[in-house]
């Protein structure tokens, strides 16, 4: 955007970083929620697959944009479907502690928000990343 | 960009979900099942997902369609017994589904349902993986 000046351009970066922290706030708050309302820290299991879902790419993939390319490299490919495989989990483990009868519908309904919450904070730092840093002088 | 290169992009992804989403679908079953799960309702699952790491193994450019000259028939043999061993787990599993359903004191029809679930989840995720990665 050329006909924006270069303080607002940095304001609006500063408000993207802003909702950003906002939902990852949520997302943690939401989880916290679930398990502190009902006193029953069994779904914290899901921060299991919060953790796991970066490592693929940290140690697989390099630092392009890999992820968001077709590829050649097998590497990728298996970092792509690595990814994929933990990003179910983060449905299924609240969906079978609900099946089991160890949570009620509250927490359940909780830990989905907090997981699609967390869900739409990664997928706009990724789409932030995308920016060069070089636009706003 | 048309579809062929969003499959391409987002396709190896889709097969480790729906992959996943098969284990985790087995893995309910056993948690909710109300008496133990033996081990002979594993393996339907375990070969499933050795059948698609099978033919995942292979190379695409290297399977040779030439009528004329003799082509790799390791190759084909290979694809031919991960085939097999995909058919032979889908029908242990739908087996083993027929038997929960009529035996009393065997785990519930869902351990069954699951189990078929598990193996057709899995052989999916193979075919995706297969048809979207160009190499």
């Amino acid at each position: 955007m050329a006909d924006l000046p270069g303080y607002l351009h940095a304001c609006l970066n500063t408000g993207k970083l802003a909702s950003l922290a906002i939902l990852v706030s949520g997302g943690i708050v939401l989880q916290i929620l679930a398990c502190a309302l009902y006193n029953n820290w069994w779904p914290m299991l899901s921060v299991l697959t919060y953790v796991l879902l970066p490592m693929p790419l940290l140690f697989f993939a390099g630092s392009d944009d890999s992820i968001f390319s077709e590829s050649d490299n097998s590497w990728v490919n298996f970092t792509k479907f690595l990814t994929g495989a933990s990003t179910v989990g983060g449905i299924a483990i609240p969906s079978i502690l609900k099946h089991a009868g160890v949570i009620g519908w509250g927490a359940f309904a909780m830990e989905l928000s907090s997981y699609f919450v967390f869900g739409m904070a990664v997928i706009c730092y990724l789409w932030m990343s995308g920016d060069d840093d070089y636009s706003i002088l | 960009m048309d579809l062929l290169e969003l499959w391409a992009i987002f396709g190896p992804g889709v097969a480790g979900a729906v992959f996943g989403a098969g284990w985790w679908i087995w893995l309910d079953a056993v948690v909710c099942s109300l008496v133990t799960v033996p081990f002979l309702h594993y393996l339907p699952g375990i070969f499933a997902s050795f059948a698609a790491l099978m033919f995942n193994c292979v190379r695409k450019e290297d399977i040779d369609y030439s009528p004329y000259d003799e082509g790799e028939w390791r190759l084909k043999l290979w694809l031919f017994i991960a085939y097999v061993v995909s058919f032979v787990s889908l029908a242990g599993s739908a087996g083993l589904l027929i038997q929960d359903s009529l035996d009393k004191s065997a785990p519930s029809v869902w351990t069954g349902v699951a189990g078929v679930l598990q193996c057709v989840f899995v052989l999916i995720s193979g075919l995706v993986y297969w048809t979207s990665h160009p190499e």
